[in-house]
């Protein structure tokens, strides 16, 4: 039986031990080979330091600027129970990216915390993200005990404060775990030192959590990249969800027009169907217009919306800031459609989480803004918790200057 | 009380690389060092430290004779300072039986006729070099503790090791990460500068035709190794 994997990211403060805890687990669960232990024991101790596991990341960032790593940004381990990859991200901005493009998606995060230094401006800007993304599955761990002598009411206070600002953004995580990474105590091993604790380590917190549910059993729908003329027309995509079999019936969106499916086609071989994540081409019965950027369903409902008029959370990434009246391009799965910024409801700080009201409706770096949008033409989106790919999307200029994900649109 | 880490041989490319987000600090950049006919570290650090261009007189006595040099105290920036502790800088506390003998390992290995004795030297060259960084460390980590109005540090690690170890991409990643832990354990505002950078010469490693600077307040350009006698001394008077 093949065995289940899941995704997740660790975020938090550049300085609160992400590189220790992500060397800590591949080293507790024998993920990492015994010579490359030995290399970074000589280097460390020729540095005048006990073994850190935060070189174990300067290791593997070095395979893969070597290209000895084929995946860039994906770090694999594994429990008894299932197989994990850890989605490293060098920073929020570039896990935001990453999901909202969908280059690597998270299916739970640890919020990782300094129990020296408690909760930092970064640590909340992380969290109120994973909020945005739709994370629902957090663990949280207050890193570095062993720096305040495991101290139990330390413990507390950093957990009271961190649960406090978590709860004003609608997150509840499952566990919250005091560790200390340098010296792996809570991440897969318990702790003598910390035997006032008595929930799970890290390891086995992770083993509590649930996949998300397989793109395969959400509806139908096939994202149209281009439309080939050989001796037959065929119509090449990505199936983003569900099964699409020869037979089956079909809606085009945005159109409405309607056919049926007469084959599916991979190179040399025409199977029966193709499933969740599979590039085919497929063939119609009828001569229909189909272009790229265009959505094939099933005819019945749930539908994707058709709309030009879409609800969204949006992070700005960019240093030149906008706001009503600049056209962009939105680019959410092929669609790609000039847009503008019809109305700016909110303006938060990523970090303080407070609203800004400023002259003028402007979005600047790094800030968060619930706006409406409007398309120059019908783009087809959907709920992101039902498929992805139509539930984000990014705001370009000449290169990406926002990430959004889809709160909300009209028919 | 303002901290310099001058770093000999921090290389740009290889921060940007790297991300050390300590040694980068909110700004940081390239130094112009084109003035200066070769990126030596002996003149480059004199001219930092007095704010003018010191070539020829570093030279003045020839290549060899150049590391003796040292400046008085009053023709540096030092001298604008109650109290400042400067720690191992060519030209002013350099500890020359310590850089002779990397010289001396450095041609050793150059001179060593097979693999095996090469290898030998560069491990007795490395230990020799992290033992000094080793030393460095604790002396500035103590300095910044205590109550100077002043401190530099030179840190010689990047540019000994990597003369022989540039190509161990993994070893120099290492390296930066100590410096860059180093920064971060400095709470005040401090600069960043190298003399120059290093390029890859094979496996070895060669100084590059400029230097890097960051700042934690002020994005100052492509200033001029010389500039930062004037930088420093107006950070001082605030």
């Amino acid at each position: 039986m093949e065995r289940e994997t899941l995704k997740f990211v660790i975020v938090g403060h550049v300085d609160h031990g992400k590189s220790t805890l992500i060397g800590r687990l591949l080293y507790d669960t024998g993920s990492l080979p015994d010579e490359k232990i030995e290399e970074i024991r000589k280097f460390c101790e020729a540095l005048g330091k006990d073994i850190e596991f935060g070189y174990v990341m300067d290791h593997l960032e070095e395979e893969r600027d070597q290209g000895i790593t084929i995946d860039t940004a994906q770090i694999f381990f594994n429990s008894a129970k299932r197989d994990y990859v850890i989605i490293d991200a060098p920073g929020h901005v570039e896990f935001v990216k990453n999901m909202i493009t969908g280059a690597s998606l998270a299916e739970a995060a640890i919020l990782i915390v300094d129990a020296e230094e408690g909760v930092r401006e970064q640590t909340k800007r992380h969290a109120y993200i994973l909020g945005m993304l739709g994370l629902s599955q957090v663990i949280a761990v207050i890193n570095k005990m062993d720096l305040v002598g495991h101290r139990k009411e330390r413990f507390d206070e950093v957990k009271r404060d961190l649960l406090k600002f978590l709860d004003g953004i609608h997150i509840s995580p499952g566990q919250v775990i005091p560790i200390s990474a340098k010296n792996g105590e809570n991440v897969a091993k318990g702790s003598d030192s910390m035997g006032w604790y008595t929930g799970p380590t890290v390891l086995q917190a992770l083993d509590l959590l649930r996949p998300k549910p397989g793109a395969a059993d959400h509806p139908m729908r096939f994202v149209v990249q281009d439309v080939y003329n050989f001796s037959k027309r065929i119509v090449v995509g990505r199936v983003e969800s569900g099964v699409v079999s020869a037979g089956d019936p079909l809606l085009i969106l945005p159109s409405r027009e309607k056919t049926t499916v007469k084959s599916i086609e991979e190179f040399l071989r025409t199977p029966a169907s193709a499933e969740a994540g599979k590039a085919v081409g497929i063939t119609t019965a009828e001569k229909v217009f189909v272009d790229r950027g265009n959505v094939l369903v099933p005819p019945g409902p749930p539908h994707p919306s058709v709309t030009n008029t879409i609800r969204a959370n949006i992070f700005w990434m960019d240093r030149r800031p906008s706001g009503p009246g600049e056209v962009f391009r939105f680019r959410c799965a092929t669609q790609e459609a000039a847009c503008r910024i019809e109305t700016i409801h909110a303006i938060r700080d990523s970090s303080s989480l407070e609203t800004i009201s400023r002259d003028g409706g402007e979005i600047r770096n790094r800030e968060v803004a619930d706006v409406t949008l409007k398309t120059e033409k019908d783009v087809v989106i959907e709920d992101f918790n039902l498929t992805e790919a139509l539930g984000r999307f990014v705001l370009a200029r000449q290169d990406t200057c926002a990430g959004g994900i889809i709160t909300g649109f009209s028919a | 009380m303002i901290v310099v880490l001058a770093i000999d041989a921090l290389e740009l490319a290889l921060v940007e690389a790297f991300q050390p987000v300590h040694l980068m600090q909110k700004f940081h950049g390239r130094t112009d060092i084109s003035e200066f006919s070769l990126p030596r570290t002996m003149v480059l650090w004199s001219s930092f430290m007095t704010g003018a261009n010191k070539e020829k007189v570093v030279l003045a006595d020839g290549d060899k004779e150049m590391w003796n040099y040292r400046f008085d105290p009053e023709e540096t920036l030092f001298s604008a300072f109650r109290d400042p502790v400067v720690i191992d800088l060519p030209g002013f506390s350099y500890d020359l039986a310590q850089h002779e003998e990397e010289r001396r390992l450095l041609k050793a290995f150059f001179e060593a006729g097979d693999d095996g004795k090469k290898e030998e030297v560069r491990k007795a060259y490395n230990d020799h070099a992290f033992r000094h960084h080793r030393e460095i460390k604790k002396k500035f980590q103590d300095a910044v503790a205590g109550d100077h109005d002043f401190v530099l540090g030179y840190f010689s690690i990047a540019d000994v090791i990597g003369h022989l170890n540039f190509g161990n991409r993994m070893l120099m990643r290492m390296i930066y990460r100590d410096l860059d832990e180093i920064a971060a354990s400095v709470k005040v505002p401090k600069i960043i500068l190298s003399d120059h950078g290093m390029q890859a010469i094979g496996i070895f490693g060669d100084h590059s035709g400029y230097g890097f600077w960051s700042s934690g307040t002020a994005d100052l350009g492509t200033p001029r190794i010389t500039d930062f006698r004037r930088i420093i001394e107006g950070m001082q008077k605030g």
